[in-house]
């Protein structure tokens, strides 16, 4: 049965919500100003969700997130590292074929504030003319056509054609919340922070695939803001701070780093890992990166079941394709410990409750197809990088 | 001819192309150059640094003076009791102004006396550095972004010289820069605790931005820390209340900074202390070429903690001389005025005593219920105002919050009885 998506302002709890016919649970997501602090699942009743749940949940909160904002908001004392002004951005969508999703974007993208940002669509192998006629409606946004196929390759591209200081990357199937840009370029102050990084959350959660997506794989990396280097994690470990369906990079990043590796990631046969490799190589370089929760998108995350094993599949294959770069052309010899802990600490005990088939386990078919992409992973980079070479000769 | 409304002063030593990097600085300032007026104090150069000066065609008024080897803190004296212009601005030559700089400095003074404005100068690297110039660039750049935050509370470290503005009237007033670090660095330090005493206001100016052409390297990295203790002990001695605020003197969670092992086996065994670091150097290429960051870290700071002992036990000489020195000193920071601010009352309101009061130290309550204390500090600044809000979010949140929930609590009661 389908969840629905809900959002509480914890200073207005309404009694009840209703008009949740067809739900049986829900996800409350629990915000304050606009800030989300918190998430419970509620259950749902005769299409309504009882106020009483609601406060009984908010009233414990377990989340330090609750207190930290609702007392910032009280002082009106902002964390520190979060006063940039001035600093202009870019945001660029980079998409295929996915028109409706893509129209749904741009048109909450418009709805920000305008603080001088320019929107780019770069439009990645396309094979119709949709894309184009969807950008052509939006007279605000620039199109560019981007030819070589890979999401990383349009990335690039992206941070080639932009005229301002900060790139901000957005999902063609996501939605901005409207402070969302501004909530990631005030992060900017420091010269040693290259990436900023926002919480994703469902935009539906319709089908048990998107649930389980939701539950297992989140895009979302809690409800505290935290800033990265090499003291507090080891750059194989970069994907905790973020997914590239919610980032904002500095336009000097390739000049200083290197563009991103267009062997990785959508479009190749590597599937994804290409935002971790950059956050990798950041944290590497010895520079931070700021996951800003304040900075809030909602993604439309795959409908069908096939889809997301596939992307399970992918999810495996990208991490140890980006590991298997880190290892051998960065020289981070921690790949190996972190691979050697996420296999004991995480995938084979989580395997082991599927296969007793224990409650709230994961899907076996999941785990397996995830561990089917890190098995491929490795091989799946050079075989992508021939062919980069081949296209390029 | 009008008086400069600006002397920046430049001490340099053997520096001939680094100081001529930040001249062609200065000409490209959006300040007029008409106003401004350049001395170059060289101390001791054998480079041909004052033959280059002589030829050079500039916007502003450059004159050059000269002082055989005295080191920096006599150069910059010289330069200022030289200087026309009401306003002191002192560079260091390996830094390199952005157009902006200079009249940052003179907006941040106007309308304002008795300030001392203080610019960043982070280091200038390479894209890919090696982990001592990533810990080196993270330690400056924490630093002045720490300094930027609305809610610091600034001490006597925060007066670095290399890029510090100051009223000639108040420069003369505290005296100067103390010529007897000469050897060992550390007199901007001392010069900020003298500062802060006479009363004067520092302020960070984020526009008036220098990149600080630096080129230290792991050995002069280390020399420099020995030098560090050194200075450290020449100011507390100078200083007695500064004792627990020095590295030296200072006690985190109970445990004294002298009771650490790099302090003891300096002291106690000092042929291990020479021996330690002749064994453990090497180790810090192959940590960083495995990429063992967390290694070469800890490895990195028991080598800069031995030679910042070494340079206190080049002043101390021995364990006894230390721990009366430690002794003789107050165990805590002077007792300065307190302020009790009561926060039921507003924080606005507290905001404005604060501002009013400059207490060294606050206590805080809610009401009848004691929320902490902001103890005084050694060295450092005087409450004001805009320290409130941020020790409340951060420091206080806990006791902060438990008593505005309680005051919530009984409200309720005792309107539901």
């Amino acid at each position: 049965m389908p969840s629905a998506v809900v959002t509480v302002d914890l200073e207005r709890i309404p009694p009840a919500i209703d008009g949740l016919d067809g739900y049986s649970r829900a996800f409350v997501y629990l915000t304050l100003r606009g800030r989300v602090v918190n998430q419970v699942r509620l259950p749902v009743r005769d299409g309504r969700l009882a106020g009483t749940d609601i406060h009984t949940a908010a009233a414990r909160p377990d989340r330090y997130a609750v207190w930290d904002r609702w007392l910032r908001n009280h002082l009106e004392c902002e964390e520190p590292g979060t006063s940039a002004t001035g600093v202009r951005a870019t945001v660029a969508v980079c998409t295929r074929e996915r028109p409706d999703d893509l129209e749904r974007c741009l048109a909450a993208l418009e709805a920000m504030p305008d603080d001088g940002q320019e929107i780019l669509v770069v439009d990645n192998a396309r094979a119709t003319e949709a894309t184009h006629r969807v950008v052509t409606g939006h007279p605000r946004a620039r199109y560019i056509r981007e030819d070589r196929p890979g999401l990383n390759a349009a990335r690039n591209r992206a941070l080639a054609e932009a005229s301002h200081e900060v790139v901000a990357f957005i999902d063609d199937d996501a939605v901005a919340d409207p402070g969302w840009l501004r909530s990631l370029v005030r992060n900017f102050a420091d010269p040693l922070v290259l990436c900023v990084t926002g919480l994703t959350l469902p935009l539906e959660l319709e089908t048990p695939a998107q649930e389980w997506q939701e539950i297992l794989s989140p895009f979302g990396r809690g409800f505290d803001r935290r800033v990265f280097d090499t003291t507090v994690l080891s750059p194989p470990s970069a994907g905790l701070t973020g997914a590239g369906v919610n980032m904002a990079l500095r336009r000097t990043v390739p000049a200083l780093l290197g563009p991103f590796d267009e062997a990785l990631d959508a479009g190749t046969v590597t599937r994804s890992g290409g935002d971790n490799e950059m956050f990798s190589r950041i944290i590497g370089a010895g520079y931070r990166i700021v996951y800003d929760p304040a900075a809030l998108s909602w993604h439309r995350h795959r409908r069908s079941w096939p889809e997301l094993r596939q992307a399970f599949y992918g999810y495996g294959a990208g991490v140890y394709a980006a590991w298997t770069r880190s290892l051998l052309f960065e020289g981070e010899l921690h790949v190996l410990r972190t691979a050697y802990r996420w296999l004991l600490d995480h995938q084979l005990p989580s395997l082991a409750r599927a296969l007793l088939r224990r409650p709230g386990s994961a899907p076996l078919d999941l785990l397996l197809a995830e561990l089917r992409g890190c098995a491929a992973g490795p091989w799946a980079y050079f075989v992508s990088r021939r062919r980069l070479r081949r296209r390029a000769a | 001819m009008t008086a400069p409304a600006v002397s920046v002063i430049i001490p340099t030593h053997n520096r001939r192309a680094s100081l001529a990097r930040t001249l062609d600085a200065l000409a490209r300032q959006t300040w007029p150059a008409g106003s401004i007026e350049v001395l170059v104090v060289a101390d001791g150069c054998t480079d041909g640094t004052v033959e280059a000066l002589r030829g050079r065609a500039v916007p502003f008024a450059l004159r050059v003076l000269e002082q055989p080897g005295r080191g920096a803190a006599t150069a910059r004296n010289a330069g200022a009791a030289a200087a026309a212009a009401p306003l002191l601005l002192f560079i260091d030559d390996d830094v390199e102004p952005t157009p902006s700089l200079v009249a940052a400095h003179v907006r941040a003074h106007e309308g304002h006396a008795d300030r001392v404005v203080l610019g960043p100068y982070p280091p200038v690297l390479p894209a890919r550095p090696d982990l001592f110039r990533v810990g080196l660039r993270r330690w400056w750049q924490d630093h002045f972004t720490a300094a930027a935050d609305v809610g610091h509370r600034f001490t006597y470290r925060d007066l670095l010289a290399g890029n510090l503005s100051i009223s000639a009237g108040l420069y003369g007033r505290t005296g100067g820069f103390d010529p007897a670090f000469a050897g060992c660095g550390g007199e901007d330090w001392e010069y900020g605790v003298r500062l802060l005493d006479a009363g004067a206001t520092f302020v960070f100016a984020p526009d008036a931005l220098g990149y600080h052409h630096e080129a230290s390297d792991h050995a002069r990295s280390l020399r420099r820390a020995r030098q560090e203790g050194r200075a450290d002990v020449i100011i507390a001695r100078r200083h007695a209340g500064l004792r627990p605020a020095v590295a030296f003197g200072r006690r985190e969670s109970g445990r004294a900074a002298a009771e650490s092992w790099t302090s003891v086996c300096v002291f106690r065994w000092p042929w291990v202390a020479v021996l330690l670091p002749a064994m453990i150097t090497p180790l810090l290429g192959p940590l960083e070429r495995l990429r063992l960051r967390r290694s070469w870290l800890r490895v990195s700071r028991a080598l800069r903690g031995l030679a910042y002992w070494q340079g206190v036990r080049d002043e101390l000489e021995t364990w006894k001389a230390l721990a009366g020195f430690l002794q003789n000193g107050p165990a805590r920071p002077d007792e300065g005025p307190e302020a009790t601010l009561n926060l039921r009352d507003g924080i606005a309101a507290a905001e404005r005593r604060l501002d009013a009061e400059r207490p060294a130290g606050a206590r805080l309550r809610y009401g009848e219920l004691p929320i902490g204390r902001i103890p005084p500090e050694a060295g450092a600044e005087r409450l004001r105002g805009v320290h409130l809000r941020p020790a409340l979010a951060d420091r206080f949140a806990v006791p902060y919050l438990m008593a505005l929930s309680f005051e919530r609590a009984l409200l309720d009661a005792r309107q539901g009885s």
